[in-house]
Parts: C-alpha cells; structure tokens; sequence
C-alpha cells in the first residue's frame, strides 16, 4: 500500500505508516482505485462541483493603510483544480500570506472575488475541512500537545470519538507521541511546526493550506513532512503551499505561479516552467580529457566535475558539431542530457526581468514626465 | 461543543496564567482575614462585644441588635467587594481577547469553521462563567463565615451578588472592546479602572454641572453621566439591599448594563470586520 512516488531512501514501512495515517477511516477499507474518489463523493454529497476549481481568486486586490494605500495584491488571478498539489513562490513580503489569509476569511479582499471550494472564505462552512499550517503560528504555550489537538479540533467540529482516534494517530504521525503530553512552551520550532502540521491535518481536510511549512524543520523533519504530504495529496486533497523554499516547491508541488509585488507574474506546471530549452549537458567517461579544440568548436562550456569533464552547447547545431568532434577525437561520451532549469533559476530570472520591466517603465515615466523630454511639453 | 471547547480553553488559559488562582488567592485571604480577625460575642440576640484584629470594638454602653450588626457589617464588606470584586474580575479576564488576537494565535483559531461572532461571544460567556465562580466563592464564602459566625442568614447577601456580577458585566463588555480595538493586555486593564474611577463622581453630575460656566461641557457631564456605567449608584444599591433599606433601583442597573451590551456589540462588529 505505497503512497506517492516512491522514494528509494525511504522504508516502504515508514511510506505505508504515513499513508494509513493520513488517510480516510472509511478509505481504508476500500480498493486502492476507490480512494482518490473519497473526496470526490464527500464534494458531491455537499453539492460542490468537482468541475470547479477547489481554489479560485478573481481580479483579488487588497490595500493597506488609509492615507498611503499601499496594495499588497494587485488583480490576482488563480485557480487550483481538485486534487493540485499548488505552490506561491514568492520573496518576502511578495503578498503570499495576505493572498491565503484572504482565502482562509482571516482577511478581507479590497476588491475582487475569492471562492473556496464554491463558497466565500467569510461563510464559515467554506472552512469545514479545511486546513491550515499558519506562518509563525503560536498555539497557547499553556495547552499539551494533545490538549490543543483537541481544542482545534472541537472547533473544527470533530465529535469525541473522532478526537480520540484521531489525536494519537496524528501525534505518532508526525513523530511527536512521547511528546504529546509536553506543554508546548517545551517544543522546539521544529516540533512546534510539526503539531501545526498534525493540527492542519485534524479533521481529514480536503484543502490543505500550508504557509512555510518546513520552517525551522530540520532536513529529516523536512523529508518527513514532504513524505506526508504526497500521502495527503494521495488521498485527493487539494494542497495549497506558500514558500520560498524552491527546492522543497519543486519536489512536492504540480503547479506554481510566481507572486511578485502582488502580482502573479508566472504560473504553470512544474515540468512547464523548467522544461528544457536548446541547452545541452555532455559528459564524457572518467579519464576522457575534454578536447578544448572540440569544445571550442562548438562554443561549449567545459567544467570537470567528479573526474567527469562535462561540457554545456547553447542549442541542437553546437551540440551536434560538438558530437563530431568528439567522437573524431575518440573521446568516450558517456551521457548526453537535456539542461532543465531549475525551479530557483527560473524564478531569480523572472523577478529579475520583472525588476528590470518595471525599472523601465518606471525610468520612461520618469523621462516622460519631464517637460519637453518627448515634445509633449511643447 | 465549540461553545464548550472555547468555554474550556478560556478555563485553561486563566488556570495557567494564575489569574484564576491569583483571584480565588485574594478572595481566600480576605475570607481568612474575616474568619480570624473578626470575633463576636452575642448575647440574647444582641451584640455584646467583640473584637476586630484583637482590638475591642468600642461599644459605647450600646448592645445593638444582631442583624442590624450582621446587615451593617456585611453592606460594609459587600461595598469591598463590589470594588475589589470587579477589580479582580477585569484583572483575571483582561489578556483573554488581547492574547486570542496575537499573529500567529488568531490564525489558528479563526482558520476553523467557527463564526468570529460565536468565538468572540463563546470567550465572552467563558469569562462570564470564571468571574461568576470566583464571585461565588468570594461573596458565598464571606455569607457563610459570617452567617456562622453571628448564626445570622442574611439572604439579601446573596442576592446583592447578582449586582456586583452586573456591574462586572458591564465592565468586561468595555474590556472586550478595548482588547478588540488595541489587541493590548495593559490597556484592557487600565482603561476599566479608569472607566470605573470617572463614574464614580458623575453620580454626583447634577452639581458637576450646575458649577460649570458652559453649557455645552454641561451637557457633556449629563451625557457621559448617563452613557457610563452607574458604579456609584449601583454599589448603593447593593449596600441598601443588604441592609434592606430600600430596593434597588433599575435604572442605574438596566444602564449599566446596556452600556456593557453596547460595548459588546461593538466588539463583535469590529472583530468580524478585522484583518488578521
């Protein structure tokens, strides 16, 4: 009974673990293609369209401050079907935590439309089953870990006996049942964002929200959390992640979009934003030294790595001269790959390309404003 | 149950912060104070002698009649109280809306779905109930020790709490409206005390303003006079009960508490309304 891709570095037992865990009781029981369905028929039995996006924001714009309104989101537009695993990207301060607090009714939008599973985020049923991994959240120091499992818990409106199976199958889940009866000014951050993730996970939720979730988690505690993840995403939840953490973004989710000052500049699937454009990756056998008149041939860019020498060509002619003069040489080509940009790349270079658009325009206002500088002033 | 689960949490957090423990501390000290320091001696009905602290009670020749001294003494202790009951009362629930709306706590709380309104009101009825259990420790406790002590049971006592509860109500309302507003433990303290201070001398606002030259600040004594708590005319009321002298009167009461009602709904429209 694996869950998610399967992660050669894991034990199949600890993969199984989490995915019974995260689970529906009633999934249990059923055939492995019955399980993504479970949500679906939930969704039915609500009356929420399974058509509909889960998530949708719609010309969303929020404004701070009354004398210096300063706009935090400018026209944004999202969507994320049922069962997306979506991650914002975004700097600090881009406008991430105001677009899910909006999304979550803990904020109210200046302008524009937000709809959570079909229903205004204000409507409090629009969070039934939803939930929540708030950014530095603080639950009260004076409550075990148990004990605030079960308030938010009652809040969510999980009956006793729910609670009761549910709170030591989340602390074990998130390897924090020797702890559970600690009170929380004890935790560490790591822990402390663990429980977060154990209470966001509380009443099975069908949209997960997480903001920065492997803040202050350590690498394992990371893995950790990833591998709970794809469980939940197994079990067709919708998951909504904010992060900086591009690395981590780029392992879990399906889909991104890139928030910049408050406005999505990007968005689209993973393998979408990285595919690989006409750069090329040559690597030779250990021992092969790289001609330099093959590679400068071709305009490659040569670097040794591991006693690899590994060469880059700008497109498919610089690559196949490069092949030419290779296999004249007699060197020994050992692999020949497509350069996928990594996650990070591409977002440095569209918030770099943003920076520079928006220094233009912000230079041709400048240059237009003064008088005479295009006439107009004339 | 989310009424429960919130009534519960307001519980946790004031047994945790020992403000529940600080409240019950100060009214068992004032109930050891009266248990051991006040000592009567009653002959045929009457007071015969008695002393306070080890010190005897000047009598002057007069042996007054039991409960003349029984109401007398206990109106005496209820206008203690009814001070030092709101006192403690705003003490031991000020932090509760302030430290509900800290970044990173309000999250969590208002990401389930429960209605602000619910959560606000359900914290508010948490408080009520915790000042309602210390006000029947503090105000049974002071009606038994007494009650034994002169084996005289002043019901009116008792009744006379429901008073002080109502005066307390009233202010935790304006505490909750601070708290929403300021997100301030401190403010939400001081701003009751403050509250509570400047009403007392508007009882007296007819000859406030009759003594100003203007009548514009006139009326503004007149108006602050009746939009204000009555503390002054209500902790009349509840000595004049206890010593049965007259019956309350209800509009100083009904005002007060609308003042307390306004102030809550008041709170409940700008939390619903606030960012988080």
């Amino acid at each position: 009974m694996a869950v998610g891709p399967r992660d050669p570095a894991l034990p199949g037992g600890s993969e199984t673990k989490i995915g019974d865990i995260v689970r529906h009781t009633a999934d249990r029981r059923r055939p492995p293609a019955c399980r993504a369905n479970t949500i679906a028929s939930a969704n039915v039995e609500e009356g929420v369209s399974n058509a509909a996006p889960v998530i949708a924001s719609h010309r969303l714009v929020k404004e701070f401050g009354r004398r210096r309104r300063l706009r935090a989101l400018d026209a944004v537009d999202l969507e994320v079907g049922p069962g997306e695993v979506f991650g914002l990207l975004g700097a600090n301060g881009a406008g991430k935590t105001t677009l899910v607090k909006i999304l979550l009714g803990l904020s109210r939008p200046t302008s524009g439309d937000v709809r959570v599973r079909g229903r205004d985020p204000k409507d409090p049923r629009a969070r039934r089953r939803v939930g929540y991994l708030p950014e530095g959240h603080r639950f009260p120091e004076y409550l075990t870990g148990a004990a605030a499992l079960r308030l938010f818990g009652r809040l969510a409106g999980l009956p006793e006996t729910a609670l009761k199976r549910r709170i030591p199958e989340l602390l074990e889940l998130v390897g924090l049942t020797d702890r559970g009866g600690d009170r929380l000014g004890r935790y560490s951050k790591g822990m402390t964002q663990r429980l977060g993730l154990a209470g966001a996970l509380l009443d099975e939720p069908e949209v997960l929200f997480l903001d920065e979730p492997t803040d202050g988690v350590d690498p394992v505690g990371r893995r950790h959390i990833r591998d709970i993840l794809l469980a939940t995403r197994e079990r067709g939840a919708t998951i909504f992640i904010n992060s900086h953490l591009l690395s981590e973004v780029e392992r879990t989710c399906t889909r991104v979009a890139i928030l910049h000052q408050g406005r999505v500049v990007r968005q689209g699937t993973i393998d979408d934003l990285t595919r690989p454009g006409e750069r090329f990756r040559i690597r030779l056998a250990p021992g092969t030294p790289m001609p330099e008149s093959a590679a400068s041939a071709a305009g490659a860019r040569v670097a040794s790595n591991n006693g690899h020498f590994e060469a880059e060509v700008a497109d498919v002619a610089a690559l196949n001269r490069l092949v030419d003069a290779l296999r004249a040489s007699g060197a020994l080509i050992v692999e020949i790959a497509p350069l996928r940009a990594a996650l990070e790349d591409v977002f440095i270079e569209v918030v770099a390309g943003e920076d520079r658009t928006a220094g233009v325009g912000h230079a041709a206002a400048a240059a237009g404003a003064e008088p005479g500088a295009n006439g107009g002033g004339a | 149950m989310k009424t429960w689960a919130v009534i519960v949490d307001t519980w946790r957090e004031a047994l945790a912060r020992y403000t529940l423990l600080g409240f019950a501390g100060v009214s068992l000290v004032f109930m050891l104070i009266l248990t051991f320091a006040l000592n009567l001696d009653i002959v045929d009905g009457s007071l015969a002698a008695g002393t306070l602290f080890g010190k005897a009670l000047q009598m002057r020749g007069r042996t007054p009649a039991i409960e003349t001294v029984v109401s007398t003494g206990e109106a005496v202790f209820a206008g203690l109280l009814y001070a030092l009951g709101i006192f403690l009362a705003i003490f031991a629930v000020a932090s509760q809306i302030p430290n509900l709306q800290r970044r990173g706590t309000a999250d969590l709380y208002l990401a389930r779905p429960i209605g602000r309104t619910h959560l606000l009101l359900a914290r508010f009825i948490g408080a009520v109930t915790l000042v309602t259990a210390n006000l029947v420790f503090l105000c049974g406790g002071v009606f038994v020790i007494i009650s034994l002590k002169t084996r005289v049971w002043n019901i009116r006592f008792l009744t006379a709490s429901f008073l002080i509860l109502a005066a307390f109500l009233s202010f935790l309302g304006f505490t909750y409206l601070v708290g929403v507003l300021s997100s301030s433990t401190p403010l939400s303290i001081m701003l009751p005390y403050a509250l509570y201070m400047l009403s007392l001398p508007l009882s007296a606002h007819d000859k406030i303003a009759a003594a100003m030259d203007s009548k514009f600040w006139a009326n503004i004594i007149h108006g602050l006079y009746w939009i204000f708590p009555k503390s002054a005319e209500v902790g009349r009321d509840v000595t004049m009960l206890i010593t049965g002298k007259g019956t309350p009167a209800w509009t100083p009461l009904l005002t007060t508490l609308a003042f307390g009602l306004a102030c809550l709904i008041a709170a409940v429209a700008i939390f619903r309304r606030k960012d988080f």
